[in-house]
């Protein structure tokens, strides 16, 4: 019986004991999670100093993990936590973490800062002109620690050829990114295309250059050694001259025999030698143009 | 005699019994380890890529380039080792994260990313096809560790502006920044 007494009152005991114990935990959870909080910013841009708020008291290690940081020193709770800006340069999220007998953590954003650079993507180097959306260009705006700026602005973009009136175009930005497309101008030369943003901007050069061949008229005389043959100067529909290089194909039939030559263009003629004593018919081609017949009689 | 047979046929019970517990426990540790270790799982939208569309070769180069760069970006930052960043990071992406590996090494941590999932959705495929802008919404559990001691372990969902271009054999990535919403 006494056992009996012993036991119960034993067990009592222990369970109030417990209960006490667990209350006195669970109260001092509260209480502590109650006492360490850490406050982070709202808002925040990069390369601003920021400042993180922690309660509580005692030591305690800080942690601050974001894009390119991983920060950790000791501070004091309950004080502020300056953190220098140039920590805060990339903009992302980042964890503030405060440890103490155990960790609290909070995540803020760091917004990227105002534009200061345009990166600007224009296609082809070189463009034959007169051709329809030959050109294009992407300018992506980036503020001065190269975080990629996401928030709509109108970015201008200037197309401007010698002899002809520069054309803008105002395009807003669609997740950081704006693009054009352009056709060619009637015009050999450089084409200068500027992207604009407020006070910043960015420049590329595309060569227009003359496109196919328009027509090939050939002349030809006899020489020693066979017939010469060349072109009248070559031209685009344009006008254009066809630049250097530019390969013409004199095909020569004498008889049932044919030869081919291939000759490139050189300041705007292209000359070919070819040998043959009997009558000749020499024609010539660049490209998808054909040009004219050339007769030529026995020497 | 017996003795010496209920000996040896115990032993040999208790070998196959320890062999069995053994190989269970290894078989264990390796799922853990594998779970652990399993590389992230990368889907594409390509539908809403403008104004190019993006060609099926493009779009399964993409998923695949994508999953190794985070498989080494995971590993370089639980390693703290910047020789899995070389290849497909380049540009602001690349010396970002070279400078976090350096700044998780002075301070003694490490990072963990663990059972990722990436939704990525093509937004922009450049006319020329020579940049590519992604939305990534990841998912993953991040553990931070300074030292052995975990200060960190949490689910995360990040959104992140992912912008790609074509390298020789590959896509790279070229910008990295996670933003609070799309």
């Amino acid at each position: 019986m006494s056992w009996s007494i012993n036991t119960v009152c034993r067990n009592r005991s222990l369970r109030s004991t417990l209960g006490l114990a667990l209350g006195t935990m669970v109260l001092a959870a509260v209480a502590f999670s109650q006492d360490m909080n850490v406050r982070v910013p709202s808002s925040a841009a990069a390369g601003d100093s920021i400042s993180i708020g922690t309660t509580g008291s005692g030591s305690a290690t800080f942690y601050l993990i974001g894009p390119t940081v991983s920060l950790k020193h000791d501070v004091q709770l309950g004080t502020e936590i300056v953190v220098p800006s140039k920590q805060t340069e990339i903009a992302g999220q980042y964890k503030a973490i405060v440890c103490s007998e155990h960790c609290q953590s909070a995540d803020f954003f760091v917004a990227p800062a105002k534009a200061a650079s345009l990166t600007l993507l224009v296609h082809p180097s070189r463009v034959p002109v007169g051709q329809n959306d030959a050109i294009s260009g992407v300018a992506l705006a980036f503020d001065e620690y190269g975080n990629l700026i996401f928030e709509p602005s109108t970015v201008d973009f200037q197309l401007s050829a010698k002899g002809s009136t520069p054309t803008i175009r105002s395009v807003q930005t669609q997740n950081g990114v704006a693009w054009f497309r352009a056709p060619s101008g009637k015009a050999a030369g450089a084409l200068q295309i500027t992207a604009s943003l407020h006070d910043i901007a960015a420049r590329r050069v595309v060569q227009q250059v003359a496109s196919e061949p328009c027509n090939l008229r050939i002349k030809g005389q006899r020489t020693r050694k066979g017939v010469l043959v060349e072109t009248e100067p070559i031209r685009d529909c344009a006008g254009n001259p066809v630049p250097d290089g530019t390969v013409v194909t004199f095909t020569a039939k004498a008889g049932n025999e044919i030869s081919t030559v291939d000759a490139p263009v050189k300041q705007d003629v292209a000359r070919a030698q070819i040998q043959a004593k009997g009558p000749l018919v020499v024609s010539a081609a660049s490209g998808v143009v054909m040009g004219n017949e050339l007769r030529l009689e026995a020497q | 005699m017996s003795r010496r047979a209920d000996k040896s046929s115990l032993a040999r019970a208790f070998g196959l019994r320890g062999a069995f517990w053994v190989v269970s426990g290894v078989l264990l540790a390796a799922l853990g380890c594998f779970a652990a270790d399993s590389p992230p799982q990368v889907t594409l939208d390509a539908t809403k890529a403008a104004p190019r569309t993006v060609e099926a070769l493009t779009e399964r180069s993409i998923v695949r380039d994508y999953r190794f760069a985070w498989a080494n970006l995971s590993q370089a930052l639980a390693s703290n080792s910047a020789e899995p960043l070389n290849g497909l990071f380049q540009g602001t992406a690349n010396s970002r994260l070279h400078d976090e590996v350096s700044s998780q090494l002075r301070n003694g941590l490490t990072s963990r990313y663990l059972n990722q999932t990436h939704k990525l959705e093509a937004v922009f495929y450049a006319p020329e096809g020579d940049v590519m802008e992604l939305h990534d919404t990841a998912e993953y559990d991040l553990e931070v560790l300074d030292g052995n001691k975990t200060i960190q372990s949490a689910h995360a969902v990040v959104h992140y502006i992912v912008l790609m271009t074509p390298g020789a054999d590959r896509w790279v990535v070229r910008q990295l920044q996670s933003v609070p919403h799309f």
